[in-house]
């Protein structure tokens, strides 16, 4: 086809124009680009202050900072430093400013980059928009807006108090920090419910009321373990488990390789934990005779002489009575049959307990969780004051908590002081539960019996007793029951299906708060949690949400929220304001009291006697008032055989439990890091076990990695087995944390629940749940 | 027959394909077993080509005339399997684009590694064995003879390289060997003699040529004897690995969860069962016996490919003295899956249609085709078959 | 030049696992899935494992962390073929992505079984990391910011930290350490120059008496560990 000039000309004009387009285009892009990329070079700030840890800076890091922040992933609270950069956290690490922790963390400590990059949060509040409610059930969420929802809550609140019903409100909290804790409980006070339950009770409050028997302290036991020499451990996995767990396990690099007197380590556990692995000596112990070995080794203690006769002469009382009682029943040769001891070793750690000084007999989890949980932590308190380490280096001690700045008394108007003097839904102090001072259980049972009165809305915050509460199946049915639930958490758990509303919390990277952690510092520290990146999504801090609904509430409860810092931020300035500066506490991260002092004899015993209690006067009163004193031994430490549920017949074995390490106890394991190492001792993740002992197995029929019921009196469920040497053969052991059903693609179906089998029955002294005392058959599929 | 080995081709493709996007995940290997079935394929077909070196062997080293009638086949055969080989090998590569690295000589290699090492052998051996069907194919029958035998030669540092990739290996009990080159001298000797012998007899009964069936008969009987050699030293070379008081290796070949690839194949298939119908008085000596021997090697050589990748790979380290729980004390375990499986078939079928094709277009086989075909009985072991062949070779020498 | 190596207290060292965590953490390892565990692809740099002895009730269960062991007679080093692995001067046994080309002739070849093969990607926006030098993805010594499958890796002594400690001056094995030795709660880990006979390393083998893993291998591993 001919080509006109025309069309030439014009092609070309086109084509000219084209290509000095595509030229200047190009001489643009490539000069910003060079712009760019020379600007980077230069504008690249990295602010690594002298507490970090070397890691190369390279180009792409435009900003970096270290945050000292705190941990909680379990409640020891350890102190942090979080590296960010880019606004990406991306490493966490101890805070060696910390001499609780001494700048040291546990797995968990780093598995906090998966809690706050977890692809399963909650974005956004939302409705539940299927009235229906069931495990299984799909709530069928809709988002809505803050403001929405927070009217929507204010109001059923409003409407509540209204009704004059505000004690129908139900306070549920799992793990949350102290400044929440005291948040929390400020809003019931405010509100007007007294219904505040934590989930200590199913945890270790027997320890609680046992030491309490003792010493009027009611409070977890904190032992100076770095400079113990003798570490007798009761179903206590102190390397495992135990809080503060950190500072545990830089304790044990201590005292078993750091100084010149290396610390002996015995454990007495049905099962062979991480910490028996590690100890010394192990004695598997059938199951809930703990306080019969206490009382054996009491008796050979006071027998042979070697307790510490000034100590009992000066500071303890009922001393008689306990050495009557020891010495005439708690022979080693009698309690050989009752703990399946031989009275030899009995002897044997009873003489270096008392010989070795100083020395520690560690009350654990295993311990607490029975019916008769308190007489055993109280026999085993009792043997640490026999040898006269009560207040001194190496032994007991007592904790002491940062004094933050009093607040005001909430203002109180009638509808609130009527429904603070309701009773309580968990019946605590009642002559159900004469000391306890929470049944979280409990709780459960009361929804489903409308006793002492129904239940009309509840808010939870942090809180899954659907999976971590004995008796599951209750609390399934409890929710359903309850009109209307509000979630208040990072992620949708088990209990979070049951929500009508959920409001997303910040996670503990994200929001302002103060913390400090359990006993076993001895001296207090205070800990600061400062946000280390914004938000990821819509959420908010907890104590926002509650300054949030109290100013929504308006009238007295807005008042009470008045002039406390406004919020999260200004709440922690606020109540640490008095012990140190806010730079200060904003730099560092801690703040440490003052050095501990020992043998301050005359301030700890809070007791009749103003002494350590050998018979206990704080339980005789309390007793006194429940009209249920039957003869002196309700009142000393002794030994009562567990009362198991199940018959002995049918279901022939002890199921037990315990907390792996990476249990990550935030009510969700939905970390690919936690998951894939979960059970070191057994090599392997993603699972749990019923840990079966490898003559009882081979008896019953069961291979390794056989599929199994494992079925109590309540329920049954399909696990696979596992078959071990480290366990006595009448127990079977499973791990905790596994068995979600919730959403989230790195916990969903993998694994069992244990609680889902595990039957209710309490300590009736401190109201905490028995966890270790239903009996079980196990039979292959 | 052409359109099937089309078919299985374009499955390997594609299964290679999807290996090559979504990572090696598709495919069972695991960091246990780190070579699967591509590896197992990869030596197994370098045995399978030693059949060119035999009978280049025969016919040029040994002067043997009457092995030259599959003189070109059979090197036809063993350049495609060979080749076939280096298709596996670059395809069971984890970053296949970088294999130009495995011939930076002195820059980016270290030849102290096999494959380095064998990067040269297995380079020459496609050149010398390209050049010899080249020279075979033209007739220059001198120089075919000059280059078969260096042929043969270099075929012997091939093979006992390609077993030195194991041998060599001190931690896998199972491998670690100084008698495994010549494990796979042997083993591919066996393997190529039986496939030859399979090949053969196939491709001459279809495309109606003649076989003496003595030329087939004492192909057979080489193959018993190498059988023995190489029976001598598996037999040696796992007596000495279950002797006191070092054993765990081959305690777990023998039984271990994969004792069934060493007992049923390597050494059932491979060379019980072919020993026994070989020195077996009356199947010895019929080409039927010595086809149904072959089939049984090669399906036993095979396995003896895999009782080496697998079950070497697959057992516990021991790192430290007692039970290692869970998975780090679990043995290895090697699944078969299916885009794996798709591309090992695939590559053999490639092999095949090449040949098949080249069966086809290239002059490989004896010019005349006969009307009977070749299972006569002893009867036709006569002048008029030496007589139908002799022309048909004169005529092109 | 240093060579640089690790002590391992398996008398201090109770399984809790911090250093296989931490180690993740620092070097965007990925992690795993239950599937990818059952078919043995998870990617370790370090992993603790539990070794097991005896009946009821004198039972023992020992814990061993177990990193690469940088052995002076590498195997892996041998039979690289692409000269991907090579010892650096100061001991490390460095792997180099740009020149891994996925033939796992290593992992066949470890006596410790602590390479691990990238059967798959990692993905990108879980695990972008801007931080990790250098910034170029699947070239040089480093798998990050993006790993690519088909290459092998391993635990690298943290030499990134090393380098940088070196630049400014720093003491290695006591300001500036690999991440599992910092994250060890227990301090069971001890990282310094084996040729230093000042250093912590060599006066706790002198002390103590270390061993290490397979000795009769003779690979000479540079990881030592000191009984438990």
């Amino acid at each position: 086809m001919p080509v006109s000039n025309s069309d030439l000309s014009s092609s070309k004009g086109r084509k000219d124009s084209r290509s000095s387009v595509t030229r200047r285009t190009f001489l643009k892009v490539s000069a910003l680009t060079g712009v760019a990329v020379a600007a980077s070079r230069i504008i690249k700030y990295p602010e690594i202050s002298p507490i970090a840890s070397a890691q190369a800076s390279t180009e792409g890091v435009i900003t970096e900072k270290w945050i000292n922040t705190s941990c909680l992933n379990c409640p020891a609270r350890c102190a942090t430093q979080v590296r960010v950069v880019n606004g990406k956290a991306v490493k966490i690490s101890g805070n060696p400013l910390s001499e609780v922790s001494e700048g040291e963390i546990c797995p968990r400590g780093h598995i906090g980059l998966q809690v706050l990059y977890d692809p399963g949060r909650v974005s956004g509040p939302l409705k539940r928009t299927n009235p229906l409610k069931g495990r299984g059930v799909d709530p069928d969420w809709t988002p809505i807006s803050w403001s929405q929802a927070l009217s929507e809550v204010s109001a059923r609140l409003k409407s509540l108090r209204d009704k004059a019903q505000p004690h129908k409100l139900l306070l549920l909290h799992g793990l949350n920090t102290i400044s929440n804790e005291d948040m929390i409980h400020r809003f019931a006070d405010a509100y007007g419910t007294p219904n505040v339950i934590s989930g200590d009770a199913l945890e270790n409050e027997a320890e609680k009321s046992g030491r309490w028997m003792a010493d009027g302290n009611y409070n977890h036991v904190a032992y100076d373990f770095g400079q113990t020499n003798y570490l007798l451990a009761f179903g206590a996995s102190i390397i495992e488990s135990e809080k503060p767990l950190a500072r545990n396990l830089r304790m044990w690099g201590k005292i078993r390789r750091e100084r010149p007197i290396r610390a002996k380590v015995v454990v007495i556990d049905p099962r062979y934990s991480v910490t028996a692995a590690k100890a010394d000596q192990w004695i598997p112990i059938n199951p809930g005779t703990d306080s019969a070995l206490a009382m054996a080794i009491a008796s050979v203690i006071i027998s042979e002489g070697l307790y510490d006769a000034e100590f009992i002469r000066n500071w303890t009382s009922g001393f008689d009575e306990y050495k009557e009682l020891a010495l005439n029943y708690y022979s080693p040769e009698k309690m050989a049959t009752v703990t399946g001891i031989d009275a030899d070793i009995t002897r044997q750690i009873a003489r270096e307990f008392a010989q070795t000084k100083p020395a520690i007999a560690w009350i654990g989890r295993g311990v607490a969780g029975w019916p008769n949980g308190s007489y055993n932590s109280y026999a085993i308190f009792c043997l640490n004051a026999l040898v006269g380490n009560i207040d001194a280096p190496g032994g007991v001690i007592y904790q002491e908590d940062p004094k933050y700045r009093d607040m005001p008394k909430p203002v109180e108007d009638d509808a609130a002081k009527e429904g603070k003097a309701k009773p309580r839904l968990d019946f605590r102090q009642t002559n159900l539960f004469p000391s306890a001072e929470v049944v979280t259980n409990q709780v459960a049972d009361s929804i489903l019996n409308d006793a002492p009165y129904s239940v009309e809305m509840a808010i939870g915050f942090n809180s899954n007793f659907n999976m971590s509460a004995p008796g599951t199946w209750r609390w399934d049915e409890a929710l359903k029951k309850v009109p209307y639930y509000v979630h208040i958490a990072p992620f949708i758990s088990e209990m979070a299906e049951y929500a009508d509303i959920i409001l997303p919390a910040s996670t503990f990277l994200e929001e302002w708060a103060y913390d400090h952690s359990p006993p076993g510092s001895g001296f207090a520290e205070a800990k600061l949690k400062q946000p280390v990146v914004e938000p990821l999504h819509d959420t908010r801090g907890i104590t926002d949400i509650i300054f949030e609904i109290a100013g929504r509430l308006g009238g007295t409860a807005a008042q009470s929220f008045d002039g406390i810092g406004g919020d999260a931020q200004g709440f922690v300035r606020y109540r640490t304001g008095t012990i140190v500066t806010w730079q200060e506490f904003r730099e560092t991260g801690v703040w440490a009291g003052p050095a501990y002092q020992y043998h301050k004899y005359d301030r700890i015993f809070n007791t009749p006697s103003e002494k350590f209690e050998f018979y206990s006067g704080n339980l005789e009163r309390v007793l006194k008032k429940t009209g249920k004193v039957d003869g002196r031994l309700a009142c000393l430490p002794h030994y009562e055989e567990a009362a198991f549920l199940g018959d002995r017949g049918s279901y022939p074995l002890v199921l037990s439990t315990y907390q792996p390490l990476l249990n990550v106890e935030n009510g969700n394991q939905n970390y690919p890091w936690a998951q894939e190492i979960f059970l070191v001792m057994h090599g392997v993740g993603w699972i749990n076990f019923v840990e079966i002992n490898s003559k009882t197995a081979r008896f019953l029929g069961i291979r390794d990695g056989d599929t199994v019921w494992v079925e109590s009196p309540f329920n049954r469920i399909k696990v696979r087995a596992r078959v071990i040497e480290g366990i006595h053969p009448q127990v079977v052991s499973m791990a905790n944390g596994q068995g979600h059903y919730a959403d989230g693609r790195w916990q969903q179906s993998i694994g069992v629940n244990p609680n889902e089998i595990i039957g209710v029955s309490y300590d009736q002294l401190s109201g905490q749940s028995s966890l270790f005392n239903t009996r079980v058959k196990v039979y292959r599929v | 027959m052409v359109a099937i080995l089309g078919v299985m081709v374009v499955v390997m493709a594609t299964s290679y394909l999807v290996a090559y996007l979504k990572g090696l995940q598709v495919w069972g290997i695991s960091n246990a077993v780190p070579w699967g079935q591509l590896i197992t394929l990869d030596i197994y077909f370098i045995g399978l080509s030693a059949g060119a070196i035999v009978v280049s062997g025969l016919c040029y080293v040994l002067r043997r005339e009457e092995y030259k009638p599959i003189g070109r086949i059979a090197v036809f055969m063993g350049l495609l399997i060979f080749t076939g080989a280096m298709v596996c090998v670059l395809v069971d590569l984890g970053r296949p684009e970088k294999f130009w690295r495995l011939f930076m000589y002195g820059y980016l290699n270290n030849m102290t590694s096999m494959f380095a090492i064998n990067s040269i052998w297995y380079g020459g051996y496609i050149l010398l064995m390209l050049l010899y069907l080249w020279l075979a194919i033209e007739n220059k029958t001198r120089l075919a003879m000059i280059v078969g035998t260096i042929d043969v030669l270099w075929a012997i540092g091939v093979h006992s390289f390609t077993g030195a990739i194991f041998g060599l290996i001190g931690t896998r009990e199972i491998l670690f060997s100084p008698i495994k080159p010549f494990e796979f001298i042997a083993a591919a000797l066996t393997s190529g003699t039986a496939l030859l012998i399979l090949v053969v007899v196939v491709a001459f009964k279809f495309s109606k040529r003649y076989i003496d069936k003595k030329v087939i008969l004492s192909l057979g009987r080489l193959l018993s004897i190498i059988i023995i050699v190489l029976l001598v030293m598996v037999f040696f070379d796992k007596l000495t690995h279950i002797y006191f008081p070092h054993r765990a290796g081959a305690v777990f070949l023998f039984t271990g969860h994969y004792w069934w690839l060493f007992w049923c194949f390597q050494i059932g298939m491979g060379l019980i069962i072919p020993l026994i119908i070989l020195f077996h008085p009356k199947a010895g000596k019929s080409v039927k016996g010595v086809v149904i021997a072959s089939i049984s090697v090669v399906i036993g050589v095979l396995g003896e490919r895999a009782a080496l990748v697998v079950p070497g790979t697959a057992q516990v380290q021991q790192l430290y003295p007692g039970t290692i729980e869970g998975v780090w004390g679990a043995a290895g375990v090697f699944p078969i899956t299916l885009w794996e499986t798709a591309l090992a078939l695939g590559i053999v079928a490639l092999v095949a249609l090449l040949f098949v094709l080249g069966l086809k277009y290239l002059e490989l086989l004896p010019a005349t085709e006969v009307a009977e075909v070749s299972e006569a009985p002893e009867v036709s072991e006569t002048s008029e078959g030496a007589e139908a062949s002799a022309p048909a070779v004169e005529a092109e020498g | 030049m240093a060579k640089w190596g690790m002590i391992i207290d398996l008398d201090k060292c109770v399984g809790c696992q911090a250093c296989t965590v931490a180690c993740k953490e620092e070097n965007n390892v990925p992690h795993g899935s239950p599937q990818e565990q059952r078919r043995r692809r998870e990617i370790y740099w370090n992993r603790v494992i539990a070794v097991s002895e005896g009946e009821y009730p004198t039972v023992r269960v020992e814990f061993i962390p177990i990193p690469c062991m940088h052995c002076e007679n590498a195997p892996c080093v041998t039979v690289c073929p692409a000269k991907a692995t090579y010892h650096r001067d100061d001991g490390i046994v460095v792997q180099d992505f740009r020149r891994c080309i996925g033939c796992r002739y290593c992992i066949v070849a470890c006596p410790y079984g602590v390479r691990s093969f990238n059967f798959k990607d990692q993905q990108e926006e879980e695990y972008h990391r801007p931080d990790l030098p250098p910034t170029r993805a699947d070239r040089g010594p480093w798998p990050f910011p993006q790993r690519i499958r088909g290459v092998v890796e391993k635990c690298t002594f943290c030499f990134h930290r090393i380098d940088q400690g070196l630049k400014e001056d720093k003491k290695i094995g006591i300001d500036v350490v690999p991440a599992c030795v910092e994250a060890c709660p227990t301090k069971a880990r001890i990282f310094g120059d084996l040729d230093d006979p000042d250093s912590e390393v060599s006066r706790l083998l002198a002390t103590r008496g270390g061993f290490r893993l397979r000795e009769e291998l003779s690979t000479h591993p540079k990881v030592f560990y000191l009984h438990g």
